[in-house]
């Protein structure tokens, strides 16, 4: 019977006024990756259902309701080509919670479409990570919350701002308790498989590498990743990142060998797998240096340590070159350990006939003034180590260092060389390996980060994209595989003193970013700024983004050890203590009975008044009850009837006098002294 | 056998709200007084939390977790503040207003607090009534009105009542179940018969006065609320204090709505009968006395006379307890 009572539930006023502003901040929260016709949607949707509100359109027909279910489809079909992976499925989920705007009959449809605004506002840090868009989204918790009160506010309360006010108070309530959840709850790790973040573009260094590429790179001051040392932090010019190796040559791209060039064993060893045979053909010699790399948003599977690395956290694998390869894509930040010994030989035993093939090829019809000179130089020199000599001396003499180097043609290792001798860290690697191959010498480009920033304040590096470095590797005869730096030769200080203090006040440094703050490391405040930022960048990576590799420790240090009674004790006080100023607020802040100044002023006139022995009837007026006061203790009559007038006059013929001259002049009246004298 | 079940459930479960909730015609409620339980809504939004918290563990995305747990955390707030929509909230019987069987009685329900909370869309509803919701936006006191159809003549009472709130956001529902000792008359359901006289008495014979409106028959001390029309205000400016006059007037007419006139009916269609020539006379100059088995009112008017017999109607050979 209660239900036929409201047959067509209307939506409260404050109710539907936060539901439409949810909806659009949740769809605004998601603008950077939302196809454009799903934020024209989403408007429509709103002005349509304000019309409905309004009485000016009615309801939409159902045909048209699946008619525009078919429309978002197939818009999100034609705009992704699929609808499985995280994008077009998050679009979906978006264009069902505009279609739910137009039929909001009962309150149910209305608390179905504000859970789906809770979903679609908390996804949205599945796309991105920083500090902002998590403050945005607790801005967007916040309004879908008030639309929540605003369903439940009685209809004539129906005040715009209060559901805003009371569910911002509720999140701001609940903030100490989330921070004593976060810390506590343990994290399992995936249960199963999803679809990731698929059309993002690769940042940082990609996985081949032409003329021209790096200088995209030295354009970019955005942080790579940072590193904190156990130890000490190596000098700056052992700072090599190794990232990828190329081997792979088309005349003007360089690429990786493919994994069907290797032939002994699997091409990757993951963290905590059976050691693979090829394993033993590096030496690790010393003591290992153990750092924590967190890196920044890639997306790709490259990692970067120095060489030659263990991995030392699960989903990374060692590759058969001997690098770092993540499992699932770097979509988010991300941070793992890594043990490298620096003092390392590298295959020095052989190199098989397949893998020096693979490092000696050189496509046909390249280059061919290169190859002429290499093989002469070749018969020249006694051994590979003194060509490398005569080749760095070469560069080191006639070749500039430059970020605007000119246009490369066809043959871009013979112009480079024999021609415009202006380059940049790329175009040595890549000459220098094209050389050492046509002069029989078995060498690859490897590319990575070279250096870091260390932060003066916190103990970590920062390794910045323009770091982004190119070199090469040479296989020796009982050596094995041995970094060579051309770029070094040329210009010594980009390796020993790093790249932003070689070209800071260059032109060309960090071209594409002039708002950027490394442009101007040498204003030393501002730079101070910078660095301070950086470190609450790094601190948020590693203390929020990355906690389930701290909590461990953390937890250990506050439990003395994890057991569950423990972890649901410390819940149980941590949680206590985070609602305890919740609790006082709600409980005494409220119960207060606010008067005025006046009846503070009477109120406590009465209070003495009772000590005396005569309490003021219920209904009993200033003046009635001063009579009564006269009548019952006449030496105090005069006094009270003072008073009682003065609070008449004050009351009924409008203040002058302040509160202090209302309290003073009680102060003097002491009935409970007077009396007893 | 199940049916026995539930009823032995039913009284040991009333006996334990009788124990916990006694009865009083006003009643502060406070934590042993309320209950607090998730709604459907709530344990939706549970399920809500369990999908955000899958969708954190299995992108291992630290800030998903974060938005989970705070939501969770909002849950946990979300208690304090809707107990406390109700906490500390006294609840007391007001007026009641008595009706015709097969009308409604209505209920009135005082709502104050001591301080100046907001409290938002409390609703307050009888076993067999309709909901009404209030609420009090900072204000001292709220009155509702509950309708609860009368099914048939004597004390109506209602029940406990149940007050309860899901605000602010619904995923939780404070209540409790109040005695208020609250009743209301309900009067038999009024059949007019006019083809039926009541017997009649001329009144040419003893004439017997009543209070009325014609002839001036002396002064007596004002009483508050008689009509300032009435005040010997000459009187009053010989300092006399207030008097006010009085008149009375002659009863021309004596009608008795007699049980007897109604013979061979039963009893509850002899009230209504009666009950209707009750509803005729009092609208008009007559007045009119009741005679019942036992019982006689002697003929008068006015609207406590008309009350007197219409509460004699509506308690007529009821048992004991139904009478105050």
């Amino acid at each position: 019977m209660r239900k036929t009572m409201q047959p067509n539930w209307q939506t409260p006023r404050g109710g539907l006024l936060w539901m439409l502003v949810g909806v659009a901040v949740a769809v605004g929260l998601h603008i950077a990756h939302l196809p454009i016709w799903i934020v024209a949607a989403a408007v429509l949707a709103i002005i349509l259902q304000v019309q409905v509100y309004r009485g000016a359109w009615g309801h939409p027909p159902k045909y048209l309701k699946v008619l525009l279910m078919v429309f978002c489809i197939g818009g999100v079909l034609s705009s992704y080509g699929r609808l499985v992976g995280l994008e077009p499925m998050v679009a979906l989920l978006i264009s069902g919670f505009l279609l739910k705007l137009l039929e909001i009959h009962h309150r149910r449809d209305a608390l179905i479409l504000v859970f789906l605004a809770y979903f679609v506002v908390v996804i949205q840090l599945l796309f991105e990570q920083s500090v902002a868009a998590a403050l945005l989204v607790i801005l967007g918790l916040i309004i879908v919350t008030a639309a929540l009160v605003g369903l439940y506010q009685s209809a004539e309360q129906s005040q715009w701002g209060r559901p805003l006010r009371q569910s911002s108070v509720l999140i701001l309530q609940s903030l100490p308790l989330m921070l004593v959840l976060f810390m506590i709850m343990p994290r399992i790790g995936a249960l199963w498989s999803v679809p990731r973040q698929q059309h993002s573009a690769v940042t940082g260094v990609s996985d081949s590498m032409s003329p021209g590429d790096f200088t995209s790179l030295s354009g970019s001051s955005k942080v790579a990743f940072r590193v904190e040392f156990d130890g000490e932090v190596p000098a700056q010019s052992a700072l090599y990142w190794r990232g990828l190796v190329f081997s792979s040559f088309d005349g003007r791209r360089w690429k990786q060998q493919g994994s069907g060039g290797y032939s002994d064993g699997n091409i990757l060893q993951w963290y905590g797998a059976e050691l693979e045979p090829w394993d033993s053909l590096v030496q690790r010699r010393g003591e290992p240096l153990a750092y924590a790399i967190t890196m920044e948003t890639s997306n790709s599977p490259w990692l970067f340590a120095l060489a030659t690395p263990v991995p030392d956290s699960a989903g990374i694998a060692l590759t058969r070159d001997f690098r770092l390869y993540s499992k699932l894509p770097v979509t988010s930040e991300k941070r793992y350990r890594v043990k490298s010994w620096l003092d390392y030989q590298l295959e020095p035993q052989v190199l098989p006939a397949w893998q020096r093939q693979m490092a000696l090829a050189l496509p046909d019809g390249f280059n061919p003034e290169t190859r002429k000179v290499a093989e002469a130089w070749r018969d020249e020199t006694p051994s590979p180590a003194v060509l490398i000599d005569r080749l760095l001396d070469l560069y080191n003499r006639e070749f500039v260092y430059t970020l605007k180097p000119p246009l490369l043609g066809k043959h871009t290792v013979d112009e480079f060389l024999w021609g415009t001798k202006r380059g940049f860290c790329e175009f040595f690697a890549s000459s220098f390996v094209v050389f050492m191959r046509a002069a029989g010498v078995p060498a690859r480009v490897v590319v990575g980060y070279q250096g870091g920033e260390r932060h003066p304040g916190e103990d970590y590096l920062l390794v910045h994209q323009y770091d982004a470095h190119a070199w090469a590797e040479v296989w020796l005869d009982g050596r094995g595989w041995v970094r060579v730096d051309p770029t070094a030769a040329v210009a010594p200080q980009r390796v020993e003193s790093g790249f932003a203090d070689l070209f800071a006040q260059t032109e060309g440094f960090l071209e594409d970013s002039p708002l950027s703050l490394e442009r101007y490391q040498h204003i030393s405040w501002l730079n101070n700024i910078r660095l301070r930022l950086d470190a609450l960048d790094y601190a948020w990576a590693k203390w929020v983004l990355g906690y389930e590799n701290v909590q461990t420790g953390l937890l250990t240090r506050i439990l003395g050890s994890i057991e569950p009674l423990r972890i649901g004790l410390f819940l149980l006080v941590a949680g206590g203590i985070a609602m305890l100023p919740m609790v006082v607020m709600l409980y005494w802040g409220r119960e207060k009975i606010y008067r005025d100044d006046l009846d503070q002023f009477f109120l406590q006139f009465c209070r003495r008044m009772e000590h005396v022995g005569i309490k003021r009837h219920s209904g009993e007026g200033p003046r009635d009850y001063a009579m009564r006061i006269a009548l019952l203790k006449p030496e105090l009559g005069d006094e009270v009837g003072k008073l009682s007038s003065l609070y008449e006059l004050q009351r009924y013929q409008g203040r002058t006098l302040s509160a202090s001259a209302l309290r003073s002049k009680l102060r003097r009246f002491r009935p409970a002294f007077k009396s007893r004298n | 056998m199940f049916k026995r079940w539930r009823d032995r459930f039913q009284q040991r479960y009333q006996q334990w709200v009788n124990r916990r909730l006694p009865a009083a015609s006003k009643i502060r409620l406070n934590s042993k007084r309320l209950f607090i339980f998730p709604t459907r809504t709530g344990f939706y939004f549970g399920g809500v939390l369990a999908v955000l918290w899958l969708i954190a563990t299995n992108y291992e995305n630290n800030l998903v977790f974060g938005a989970t747990f705070l939501l969770s955390a909002v849950f946990v707030v979300a208690i304090f503040h809707t107990f406390l929509n109700l906490s500390s909230l006294s609840v007391e019987a007001g007026r009641t207003y008595p009706c015709f069987s097969g009308g409604r009685a209505e209920f009135g329900i005082l709502l104050s607090q001591p301080g100046h909370r907001h409290r938002d869309s409390i609703k307050l509803h009888y076993q067999f009534s309709d909901p009404v919701t209030t609420s009090l936006p900072g204000t001292e006191l709220a009155e509702v009105s509950l309708a609860v159809v009368a099914k048939q003549r004597g004390w109506l009472t209602p029940g406990r009542v149940t007050v309860e709130t899901v605000y602010p956001l619904g995923l939780l529902r404070t209540w409790t179940y109040l005695d208020l000792k609250m009743r209301a008359l309900v009067y038999p359901r009024p059949i007019d018969a006019p083809g039926r006289p009541a017997s009649v008495a001329a009144g040419s014979g003893t004439q017997q006065m009543v209070r009325g409106r014609e002839d001036f028959c002396g002064l007596q001390k004002y009483q508050v609320g008689e009509s300032l029309n009435h005040i010997a205000w000459k009187h009053y400016a010989r300092e006399q204090g207030l008097q006010s006059k009085q008149y009375s007037e002659p009863i021309d007419e004596q009608i008795w709505l007699d049980w007897d006139a109604f013979s061979g009916m039963d009893t509850e269609a002899r009230l209504s009968r009666l009950c209707g020539g009750v509803l005729r006379f009092s609208a008009s100059t007559a007045a009119y006395g009741l005679r019942l088995p036992g019982i006689e009112l002697a003929p008068s008017r006015g609207d406590a006379h008309r009350d007197n017999i219409l509460k004699e109607l509506a308690l007529f050979e009821l048992p004991a307890s139904g009478r105050p």
